[in-house]
């Protein structure tokens, strides 16, 4: 019992979890509406489902013919229109959401460039300063030494994604968002993370199959305060490597 | 020859029905197999071939699940399990689900629309062999030195250029794909000419059966999708072995054109492996609630839309590359909904106020409901690129699309196994092992992948062999597999019940269930060319106008003007019985009349007669006995 509790609660989570960028906040606005309408609905359709089947069963060896009815066009539009309506809601909550998720600021205040390859990272800033992970040759998963991307709290980030090979997809659960790096694809987006989790450290994951040590890159977003992460970039220099899952 | 029946003034010759028969002695067993060209011999062998492909995969799926279930296991090595997904993947898309809904179309459309075959028999028996083929050369790369095909289903390029992927088994699974695409092509050229060609008499469009309308709609995104694949895997092979660089970056080559290629067969093909499924449930929920299909023309049209718009979608599994256009792909996707929906009504309407009998096929079909509506919301979910740019390529994704085709498709696979086993084999399913079966799939397949819906929006990203422990994933990744165990479980009633049931001397008879459509006039299993009469066809539901004269179909509005009748007035078996009485009142005044009234090979039913309802097919074996 004692361990069957924590066990239960940890099935029982409801909906998603929140993220913690600004952008992630408007995906979980979206996660949240979406979710409180499909619920509801097709607790609906199921019990309307289940009903008509438990309701209207017929008794084994009691044979029984219902009304042989087919259509009731009037009904037949309300559950075509009633779905359009819906569908129109979401779709505008949607593109609102999708905007600035997407929206890539004129003038950031950090550019990362990322590079994602096989298997591994290059985080690269503006001052020359770069963290080079790549995986080791026969790594352990459970290893917590990963390249570091070091981002500032409260600040937009624009972070620049590029695959020197096949592709890949830089993805941060907590940052409930992820971009494929694909050769031939330009990708920018923004992120601001919510001075709230300064200090903390987030997992990222490539989610892009891309061979044999896919599970293996992974890496950390270390995020620190505005002030302490400029005094910290300034003392930066050259290339930074570790070997990830040595 | 479509005669259709409003316009039967233009038509005079009478049908002549392909009745002809070769005499001498049949082939049977291997033999048959072999060489037949019977559209019913090729049906079972598309869905014996299938179903032992669905077998390996799901074995495969077993194997992965094992691997799974606790963190930073070792049961198999990184690149076997980069195999064992690919070829589950594979295997499942490619050669079970869509090839099963090829043969359940071989075997039934040519019934349910009274054609003696298909239109093109030989053709026929040449896409089942490819089919073979196909199935043989790809997972023959498992027997090669390297291993099989590791890549994914989907063979997203450069990882699939032959620097990053040489080895034969790569290859294999190329050839093996092209192959079974070329097969799916043939069908869906034999299906499309075989509904618009050889409907029998009476048989106007609108009078098919969901299913039948189902098949053909999806025959034709078949056609339009599989081509592109096979484009775009001649491709990819010409990269690999001739030097081009259709999608090495390298070279200027677009890997971004390669998922364009593939998804815009990829979408479609997720509705070409759910579209016969949905054929099946609803032909399933109108027999068990003992009505028509609810709002039968609305489903045909949404089934149309959904055919339509399925077309214009694919780029919503390309929302993270960055490179698409989103809202485009939004609103169509989004718009989905709205005939799927459409169709949930139709069949809760269709159960409404029935008479739900809750015998196998019933259940198996409101399990697929069930899972299905998860699914399909899931979807919607997936449909919004922001709420995609957190769980794409998560286990989300994995639970979502097990939810459509596992908790979907196959289920609806299952009703079907079910509901026509008589018909194929002349025996009827045990029921209470069938129920078992049911019971354990439900549960099985709900706890492996309801968690995985968590476990993507913890961050668990999909194909990856081994995960850290401490990420709040152990747990329920040890349900999941768990639930894959009961799944793979499940089997063994089923198949049980298989070999039990085809042992049993019980025979089935014609129309075990109460069947509607022309399938069921049919004797059990089918005699060759199919029919020896067919009974008149004045709507979508032939035999069941036969059998249950006093209770046709209500036209519009008159909803209250029939009696609810207790007692069936046939046993189960009699299917043909009330000869003569046809529709009250329904000879629209064609002028042939004349009964066709044929005792068939041994069948206790076999009589059935036009009475004033036009135009019964000819040539059918004689006046009476």
């Amino acid at each position: 019992m004692k361990h069957l509790l924590p066990a239960v609660l940890a099935v029982v989570h409801w909906g998603s979890p929140n993220g913690v960028t600004q952008q992630s906040h408007y995906v979980y606005w979206l996660w949240e509406l979406t979710y409180y309408i499909a619920v509801p609905l097709g607790a609906i359709v199921i019990g309307l489902i289940l009903w008509s089947a438990v309701r209207y069963r017929e008794r084994p060896g009691h044979p029984r013919i219902p009304r042989q009815f087919q259509y009731h066009i009037p009904l037949e539009i309300f559950y075509t229109v009633v779905p359009i309506a819906l569908v129109t809601v979401v779709f505008v909550y949607t593109y609102r959401a999708e905007d600035r998720v997407d929206n890539v600021a004129a003038n950031p205040a950090l550019v990362v460039r990322v590079d994602a390859f096989r298997w591994g990272w290059e985080f690269s800033y503006p001052n020359g300063y770069q963290v080079l992970g790549s995986v080791s040759a026969e790594p352990s998963i459970n290893s917590t030494d990963l390249p570091v991307l070091t981002l500032p709290a409260g600040e937009t980030v624009q972070i620049n994604l590029f695959s020197d090979d096949v592709n890949h997809s830089f993805y941060v659960p907590a940052f409930l968002f992820k971009r494929d790096a694909i050769q031939g694809v330009n990708n920018s987006f923004d992120i601001n993370i919510d001075p709230s989790v300064a200090g903390q450290r987030f997992i990222g994951e490539c989610t892009q199959f891309c061979g044999v040590y896919h599970p293996f890159m992974r890496f950390w977003v270390q995020v620190m305060p505005k002030g302490q992460f400029n005094t910290w970039l300034a003392h930066q220099h050259g290339l930074h490597m570790n070997t990830i899952g040595r | 020859m479509t005669v259709v029946q409003e316009r039967a003034g233009r038509y005079e010759a009478p049908e002549r029905r392909l009745v002809e028969v070769v005499p001498g002695p049949r082939a049977r067993g291997v033999l048959a197999y072999v060489t037949s060209t019977d559209h019913k011999q090729i049906g079972m062998n598309y869905m014996v071939t299938s179903f032992i492909m669905f077998l390996i995969a799901g074995f495969m799926a077993v194997l992965m699940r094992v691997q799974l279930s606790v963190p930073n296991n070792n049961f198999v090595d990184l690149n076997t399990y980069n195999q064992l997904f690919t070829m589950h993947g594979s295997l499942m898309l490619y050669l079970f689900l869509g090839p099963f809904a090829f043969g359940m179309a071989n075997y039934l459309v040519p019934l349910q629309i009274g054609a003696p075959d298909m239109a093109f028999p030989r053709f026929n028996a040449f896409s089942y062999w490819l089919y073979l083929g196909g199935c043989i050369t790809m997972t023959s790369g498992f027997l090669t030195s390297s291993g099989a095909a590791n890549w994914g289903w989907f063979a997203y390029a450069p990882l699939t250029e032959s620097i990053y992927s040489p080895g034969p088994g790569a290859d294999l699974w190329i050839a093996g794909v092209v192959l079974a695409g070329f097969s799916g092509i043939f069908t869906a050229v034999n299906v499309i000419s075989t509904v618009f060609t050889l409907r029998a008499p009476g048989m106007i469009m609108f009078r098919m059966p969901i299913f039948t309308w189902n098949q053909l709609v999806t025959a034709f995104l078949v056609l339009l999708a599989f081509p592109v694949l096979t484009a775009a895997l001649v491709l990819l092979w010409c990269d690999r072995h001739l030097g081009t660089h259709f999608y090495d970056p390298t070279h200027g080559g677009q890997p971004i054109l390669y998922q364009h290629l593939f998804w815009f067969f990829g979408h479609p093909e997720v509705y070409i492996l759910a579209l016969p499924f949905f054929g099946i449930a609803t032909e399933v929920i109108s027999t068990f609630s003992r009505k028509p299909v609810f709002g039968y023309k609305g489903m045909v049209f949404a089934t149309l839309s959904i055919g339509g718009l399925s077309m214009g979608v694919w780029a919503h599994h390309m929302y993270t590359t960055g490179a698409v256009l989103l809202p485009f792909f939004a609103i169509l996707t989004l718009l989905i909904s709205v005939p799927t929906g459409i169709k949930f009504f139709n069949w809760t309407g269709t159960m409404f106020r029935g008479s739900v009998r809750l015998d196998s096929p019933m259940l198996f079909a409101l399990g697929f409901l069930v899972n299905f509506l998860v699914g399909g919301f899931t979807g919607v979910m997936l449909g919004q690129p922001p709420i995609d740019f957190q769980v794409h390529d998560t286990y989300f994704v994995v639970a979502h699309f097990h939810y459509v085709l596992l908790g979907g498709s196959v289920f609806a696979a299952f009703a079907g196994i079910h509901y026509w086993f008589p018909k194929f084999t002349g025996k009827k399913l045990d029921e209470r092992l069938a129920k078992l079966t049911f019971v354990l799939m439900f549960i099985g397949f709900n706890l492996t992948f309801f968690p995985q819906h968590d476990l993507g929006l913890r961050g668990m990203q999909r194909r990856i062999a081994v995960y850290p422990a401490g990420q709040g994933w152990d747990f329920l990744n040890m349900l999941s597999s768990i639930g894959a165990f009961i799944t793979a479980f499940s089997m063994l009633p089923f198949l049980l019940n298989v070999w039990v049931s085809l042992r049993s001397s019980k025979k089935a008879g014609p129309n075990p269930w109460d069947g509607m459509t022309l399938e069921w006039a049919a004797e059990s299993p089918p005699i060759e060319h199919n029919f020896a009469y067919l009974p008149p066809i004045r709507s979508e539901r032939p035999v069941w106008d036969l059998n249950h004269p006093d209770h046709l179909t209500l036209p519009h509005g008159r909803h209250r003007n029939q009696l609810v009748t207790v007692g069936t007035g046939g046993t189960a078996g009699q299917a043909a019985v009330r000869a003569g009485a046809g529709n009250g009142g329904g000879g629209d005044g064609h002028a042939d009349g004349g009964g066709a009234s044929g005792q068939t090979g041994g069948g206790a039913s076999g009589r059935a007669g036009g009475g004033g309802n036009g135009h019964a097919a000819p040539a059918q074996g004689g006046e009476g006995p």
